[in-house]
Formats: C-alpha cells, structure tokens, sequence
C-alpha cells in the first residue's frame, strides 16, 4: 500500500522551517562539538500564554507540527504520533535537579508534568483541541520508525487519514556532558561540513524536529510516497546488513537498478561509517550517495531529517550539493533508499518514492 | 503590605513564567484564575509551592486554598496574617 507525504516541516540546525530557502544556503558551523536548532519566533504560533510552560523542544514540536499540517492543508489530523529517543530532557533535569537541590521536598508540578516523552504530541494535540488518537514511542533509534509503522498500519487499517507523525529529540548542556563521558562525540571541535574528512573517533551531536502528514490520497502538492521503513538490531556482521537491504527491497520489488539516490547516515565516526563505505563500495558505486548528518548532527531520530530531505528532493527534483558525496543525480530521482544506523545498533531502511 | 503586594507579583510573574508580563500590569484585586491573569489549576500548585518556599506557609485544604489564591491581595494577607515572628 502507498502512503502519501503530503506535508513536511523541520526545526533543525538549518533553515529549514521555512524549507523553500534551505535547499540553496545551508549553513555549515565552523568550530564545533554540537548543532544547535535555528528556532523560529514562536510567538508567531503559539499562544504566550501556552508557551511559558513550554521547553524548547515542546515549542520546536508544536510550531514544526503546525507548519506541517499547514503544509498539506489539513486543519485536524486524524491521528498525533512521535517518536523520541531522550523525550523532554530539559525539563526531566529540571526536575531531577530541584528533587536534589529541594532535598526531594517543595518540587515545582510544571518540569515534572512536561518531563515525559509524550509532552509534545499531548501539546499539539491541546492546540488543535484534537482528540484523535495520540501516541509517542521510545526506543532509542527506532523510536522515528516505530511512529511512522504505527502510522502507515493506521493508514492500512483505515481507522484514520491525514496522520501527523513526527521525529524529535533535543540537547541539553548536561545531556551533551554525558554522552560526552560516553565517547559518542568528537574530542575536538569540528567544521560541521567537513564532518567527514575527520576520519577519527566520535560524531557531532545535533537535534531536530520533523513532522510529516501522510494519507492515503495523493493530492496535487504531494511530496512523495512511502511504505514501511525496515529495522534490525546490531547486525553481526556486513552480510547481515547485505541480506536485510536485500529483502527489504525484494519486499517492495525493487532492486538496486532502481535506486536513484542513496542517502546514508555517515556521521564521521570511523568505526560505525566502516558500514556505510564497504556498501558504497560493494553495491552503490554506481549510484548517487548523498549524506545528512553534517547538517543536522547524530541524535536518536536524526532519519526523520533523512526522509524530510529525501521527500523534498523528491518534490525539487533538486539535491543540495553540500549533503551529495560522490555525484549528483542525472536522471529524474524516482526512488530514493536511506540507510542509517545509531552507533551500529538500530539499523534502518527507508524508501521514498516520486508519485 | 503594600511593599508585599509588589514582592508578591514579580515572585508570581518568575514563578509562572509570565514573561511578557511586568508587575504593573497586575492588578492586585482582580481574580488571577479564569477571568483576571487567566491561571490554571496547574498555576494554582506552582503558587503553593512558592508560598511554602518563599514564607513558608502551607495552605491548609482546597477551601482555604480558593480563598488565599483568589488575588495578589489576598494572597498577600494570607502572608501577612500567618507570617512567623
């Protein structure tokens, strides 16, 4: 069954909330550890009055779910679904940080009822005053896929159209602090778009919101279509790897040949873009390969980033050369598969078609 | 009092995150729930914890709890009368 995007949007690390100009000034950050997301005027969507509770990702998910259903012109989404990996962290440290400082007395309601992981899908539900089903799942680099499984089985079911699914995850400081002792992140600043020439150990830590409404319709402003994104969990060795992206497209009878452009989720990380290069050597060299995280950095759903901009390269028919490695696409971009991987744990497949 | 009142609203505008608001624009008599501010119930629980953490005073049960939290005004009696010392 073909699912349709019919609206997208993303907060992220470029400007990409208003995504018309993104394609032709991405912006690159000299000297950094971390990508931070440029942040609109929330006033603009948000009542102030809601906002003060807000964190940052609360208002990031809220505005970037509005400017997507605006996007496809849908006023009440038949069903909220997001996937995050960390949740509202500012607001659980909040919260954890007045449990030690108030010696576990006297702790403030609003960081502990906004610290859960559904605060942004409840939060644009209460805008809408929707009512419809709301969900958010939480499994590290599957939570973005598990949301939009879940959304694609709505759409298959029938129970519902017009769906908003979405990816988020914020960084914090602290959250920063920690992954850090963990050795997920480059010990020396980097230039963001130059990511992958360091070659050495670690990635660059980023953040994002990407929204997209889907339905069963395809409607004359339609992006693209979709179907269910591939997951497997810590993969032996590269066959495995082989053999899933294998039945994977066997599974939507497509094969290699048709494949116009791969974007992969190499992140600079030496140990886990070994994957990534043994299959650009093995199987695409002859294809278009493309990359996304040295515009929005590593996090738990940075594949929603992935398929915002596989979706508007589709709609374009346009690549921005910064995210291409090897050469750009000649022919029209019909079909275009993403791989990513998180830390070489969750591995994921997608496949975004023209319709 | 009057210094209280004045204390009382810029605490409320930090507590609640009312940013856009300055202490002038309160006024002291008029009801902070639904009409007036415009609060909530969830307001209603960041402002006995800032009577509890700013005074150190606890609002004995939900009636008591209307009465105190009804205005600046009267939250500020509240303190006058059952402050320690």
């Amino acid at each position: 069954m073909k699912v349709y995007i019919n609206g997208i949007n993303a907060i992220s690390p470029q400007h990409t909330f208003k995504h018309e100009d993104w394609l032709k000034e991405p912006v690159g950050y000299r000297q950094v550890r971390y990508l931070k997301c440029i942040e609109p005027v929330y006033t603009e969507y948000i009542d102030p009055m809601a906002a003060r509770r807000m964190s940052r990702i609360v208002k990031t998910g809220v505005c970037s779910a509005i400017k997507c259903l605006h996007d496809a012109a849908v006023e009440m989404p038949g069903a909220i679904i997001t996937g995050t990996g960390l949740g509202c962290i500012e607001d659980t440290e909040k919260f954890l940080g007045s449990i030690f400082v108030n010696k576990e007395q006297l702790l403030n309601p609003t960081p502990f009822i906004q610290s859960t992981h559904n605060t942004v899908a409840a939060a644009i539900a209460l805008k809408l005053k929707c009512k419809n089903y709301n969900s958010t799942y939480v499994h590290r680099g599957f939570s973005f896929e598990h949301a939009l499984t879940d959304g694609l089985m709505l759409l298959h079911e029938e129970p519902a159209d017009n769906i908003l699914v979405g990816g988020l995850d914020e960084l914090t400081d602290n959250s920063f602090i920690i992954t850090d002792r963990l050795g997920l992140w480059k010990k020396t600043p980097v230039d963001s778009l130059k990511l992958l020439k360091y070659n050495n150990k670690g990635s660059l830590a980023g953040e994002g919101a990407a929204f997209f409404a889907l339905s069963r319709e395809r409607k004359e402003n339609s992006y693209a279509c979709m179907s269910l994104p591939a997951m497997f969990y810590k993969p032996r060795n590269i066959s495995e790897v082989e053999h899933q992206l294998s039945a994977f497209l066997s599974r939507d009878e497509k094969t290699l040949n048709d494949i116009d452009l791969v974007i992969l989720g190499l992140n600079g990380d030496a140990a886990g873009d070994k994957i990534y290069y043994q299959l650009i050597d093995q199987h695409f060299k002859n294809i278009p390969v493309a990359y996304f995280k040295h515009l929005c950095g590593e996090y738990d759903t940075s594949s929603a980033f992935a398929v915002f901009l596989a979706a508007l390269v589709i709609k374009k028919q346009q690549i921005p050369e910064v995210a291409c490695l090897n050469k750009s696409p000649e022919n029209k971009i019909k079909h275009i598969l993403i791989y990513n991987h998180l830390r070489n744990i969750n591995h994921t497949f997608f496949l975004i078609s023209a319709c | 009092m009057e210094n209280l009142v004045e204390k009382l609203k810029s605490e409320i505008i930090e507590a609640l995150n009312l940013a856009e608001m300055k202490p002038e624009q309160i006024d002291e008599n008029a009801p902070l729930f639904v009409d007036g501010l415009g609060l909530d119930s969830i307001d209603a629980l960041e402002l006995i914890v800032l009577l509890e953490k700013k005074y150190g005073l606890k609002v004995a049960n939900a009636e008591e709890g209307k009465k105190v939290l009804y205005s600046v005004n009267s939250m500020a009696e509240f303190i006058t009368r059952n402050k320690k010392g």
